[in-house]
């Protein structure tokens, strides 16, 4: 188990590919390992303090990680927990393990993952599950849990796996989707715009496009694409 | 000064065919050995080494608004970084390259020439300033004529006097090397909501036609002499059944010759080399097509080869890429160029199960096989047919039924029905695939000191690590496949600039620009240019074009 704790307040972002994986190396490794300060590559150990506790495949954030950004990026295994805030692009082409986020999540959280789990405490911001721009497929597989709100554009392109919100979201839910399933359990806005396929639930007050037709269940579209995906009330 | 020793050279144009020999370099120039102080040269070894010129490619979207539209409309593309700042500039791109990108990847392939095949002639600044951000190949740009309004004025009052000045004028205005026509009359139709379909469809207000478009041009460029032929991209492209539309407009210039190039050039003719009536029984027409050229003496073709995955679709053929845009759905951008024409710009992915795909790319290699080596020149029509770096691919299959039959297993067996390619025995030389990739096109563009290696060539040679006269490209593809990636060494204007295969030195090349306007009356056509810029441009005629200043490294040709 490796312990990270940032050493001061970042004036700039951090980007920082750290996975479970950086816990089995040598603290001399870990402490050497690069990241990026703004436009600067500098290694972990300038920025956080480093405790390492045995060869366990899981990290501890402590502290404050709103502004270091790609926490977790495409990890296969292992476990990590973030005591506060974490910054953008986290779980982006995760393929397996555990991220705990008792804090609140910034923007691209889960981008493209295909496999694992992730867990919000707090709220997420932007762009959950999505594909990034020019992709064609978002997020493929796993499990995103978001116990608050999460913002605007939730699993676009969505090919697999399943995001649940407790709590409200924005607009532009499951655009383009074409399998997987959302659940908002509050409100939301828009939702499945050119969505091909999938599965949306919805616990409060949405938005519906006119290019959805009413189903027994719910409705089905979007028709402008020919798509079969399902709207559905819990 | 260099002195290249003990290479084994093909040359086609001087007609060497894996001779072993000296070459001796000054001044950027290849010079008699009389010429140079031995003891003062560089000394390269190129035993057993292939020495051939260095690569021209004659047609590429390297610069302009379309490839830019191209890259801010694909950011997946983007991602890719293939070069980090130091020694060399930053570059990144998949298979669509920012502008240092395309100068380093052909050089890293041997080519060291490289023309911008369709420029917008108002957006020819834009050209300019990225042609000048392309390090060390010679360039060049042609802007298109096909749908511009002054040509459909001068072609429907059948005045070749005006219509001569106004193509020497504009080549000039715009920096070019030659003209350029993209689908005659479709795209100015097309902005009435159609295309054009055959060859005697007219253009709205006009009345003009494609053949009448195709064929004055045609007599004004042969008129003016200019080094280039018209360089045509055919009507209905990208059309099943529009192999025939490709053959018509070839028979349009039959009779015509010149004595130094054909009269015509007809580009990436694997997209307009269809037989059949949908997507659904689309089968090739490369052998018809291969006939008539093979017969005709005053036309040669570019392949448009596919390559298996991602490629751009970017042509001033703006309805055809609306069409493209709504047969798969990707993303589209249109470009309006005033009265000039347009564009359009559709990702795509060629994947070989696909049955029209693997078609595509099976009849893009029937191209280059059937067509005689010194008519065919090896074109994937970046970034529309995929990456240029997959030349050494296409020059390997071209010279391997062996390689082709590995091939053909992985892609769909529709191609073993809708095409010859597997019936095809015939291997391609050495010889010829860099007569395809060098002297041809040269002298298809008039370039006399590319693509060949005899004294007062410019010294842009390619070094590969093969020896011609005990490689056996037929059993041996892979061998000769990564040769071809890797040269030993590409020299530019007689300087070392790729060395085993990685960039040692970044130099700058010229913009070359041809100048006819001697040969003409600009009187003839001030009062119409006057009218025209006044009443349908959105700048004063004053402002429009570039000046030969603006341009880095301008090499004018002038035309007398
Ligand atoms: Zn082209």
């Amino acid at each position: 188990m490796l312990i990270l704790k940032p050493k001061k307040d970042f004036e700039v972002s951090v980007e920082a590919e750290i996975t479970p994986d950086l816990a089995e190396k040598s603290e001399e490794e870990i402490k050497n390992f690069e990241v990026w300060y703004g436009k600067y590559k500098v290694k972990l150990g300038e920025l956080f303090e480093i405790k390492k506790e045995g060869d366990e495949k899981k990290l501890i954030l402590d502290g404050d990680f709103s502004r270091v950004k790609w926490i977790g990026r495409g990890m296969t295994e292992g476990e990590i927990v973030v005591k506060g805030n974490v910054g953008a692009h986290c779980g982006a082409f995760m393929s397996g393990g555990k991220i705990v986020v008792e804090g609140n999540a910034d923007d691209w959280l889960g981008a493209e993952m295909s496999g694992g789990e992730i867990v919000v405490k707090g709220n997420a911001r932007n762009l959950v599950g999505c594909a990034y721009y020019g992709d064609l497929e978002g997020m493929k597989g796993g499990k995103i849990l978001i116990e608050g709100n999460a913002g605007n554009y939730i699993g676009e392109k969505m090919v697999g796996g399943e995001i649940e919100i407790k709590g409200n979201a924005g607009d532009f839910i499951g655009t383009e989707m074409k399998n997987g399933t959302i659940i908002v359990h509050g409100d939301c806005g828009f939702v499945g715009g050119d969505m091909k396929g999938g599965t949306i639930k919805i616990g409060g007050k949405f938005d519906l496009l006119p290019s959805f037709k009413k189903a027994e269940d719910g409705w089905i579209g979007d028709v402008n694409v020919g798509g079969e995906g399902k709207i559905v009330k819990i | 000064m260099l002195w290249i020793k003990n290479g084994i050279v093909i040359d086609p144009k001087n007609g060497i065919e894996g001779e072993k020999m000296d070459i001796f370099v000054k001044e950027g120039k290849i010079v008699e050995e009389s010429e140079v102080k031995k003891e003062e040269c560089k000394v390269i070894d190129a035993s057993n080494k292939l020495v051939v010129a260095g690569g021209v490619e004659m047609h590429s979207h390297i610069a302009g608004s379309k490839i830019n539209t191209g890259r801010s409309m694909r950011p997946e593309e983007m991602r890719v970084v293939r070069n980090v700042a130091g020694k060399f500039r930053a570059v990144v791109g998949r298979v669509l390259l920012t502008a240092p990108g395309i100068g380093y990847e052909y050089a890293k392939m041997g080519y060291t020439t490289a023309v911008e095949a369709a420029s917008p002639p108002i957006g020819s600044p834009h050209t300019h300033e990225e042609l000048d951000a392309i390090p060390i190949l010679d360039k060049a740009a042609l802007p298109v004529f096909g749908n511009w309004h002054f040509v459909f004025k001068f072609v429907s009052e059948k005045d070749q006097e005006k219509l001569q000045a106004f193509i020497a004028w504009a080549i000039e205005r715009t920096k070019g090397y030659g003209v350029k026509i993209v689908n005659p009359g479709g795209v100015e139709k097309w902005m009435y909501g159609s295309n054009v379909r055959t060859l005697d469809d007219e253009v709205p207000i006009y009345g003009v036609t494609p053949r009448e478009i195709i064929t004055e041009v045609v007599k004004a460029n042969e008129a003016l002499n200019l080094p280039h032929c018209v360089h045509i991209h055919c009507n209905n492209l990208g059309v099943p059944g529009n192999y025939e539309t490709t053959i018509e407009t070839m028979k349009l210039v039959s009779g015509m010759k010149n004595e130094n190039r054909p009269v015509l050039h007809v580009t990436h003719v694997q997209f307009n080399a269809y037989a059949g009536s949908s997507w659904r029984d689309v089968s090739s027409g490369a052998e018809e097509i291969a006939k008539y050229v093979n017969k005709a003496d005053n036309i040669t073709i570019d392949m448009g080869q596919p390559i298996f995955g991602h490629a751009t679709a970017m042509t001033g053929d703006a309805p055809f890429q609306f069409t493209l845009h709504k047969l798969i759905g990707a993303r589209w951008s249109n470009k309006d160029t005033e009265i000039e024409g347009g564009a359009g710009i559709v990702p795509i992915v060629y994947l070989p199960k696909n049955p029209v795909h693997a078609l595509q790319w099976a009849i893009g290699l029937e191209l280059g096989l059937l067509i005689d080596s010194d008519k065919v020149v090896i074109s994937t029509d970046w970034p529309n047919g995929g990456p240029f770096t997959e030349y050494p691919y296409i020059m390997a299959m071209l010279m391997s039924k062996r390689m082709r039959e590995k091939e053909l297993e992985r892609v769909s067996p529709y191609v073993q029905k809708a095409s010859s390619l597997p019936a095809i025995d015939t291997e391609k030389t050495l010889y010829e695939v860099i007569k395809m990739s060098r002297s041809l096109p040269a002298k298809i563009l008039g370039m006399e000191n590319k693509g060949h290696l005899g004294v007062g060539a410019d010294a842009d040679i390619a070094i590969y690590n093969i020896n011609p006269n005990e490689v056996d490209p037929s059993a041996e593809y892979d061998l000769v496949n990564k040769a071809f990636r890797k040269p030993a060494y590409t020299i530019k204007d007689g300087e070392i600039v790729v060395k085993d295969g990685e960039l040692v030195a970044e130099t700058w090349g010229r913009t070359f620009w041809v100048d006819a306007t001697k040969k003409v009356s600009m009187e003839a056509i001030e009062a119409d240019l006057d009218e025209y810029f006044q009443n349908y441009y959105t700048v004063e005629r004053i402002n429009f074009g570039v000046d030969e200043r603006w341009v880095k490294k301008p090499a004018r040709l002038e035309v007398s």
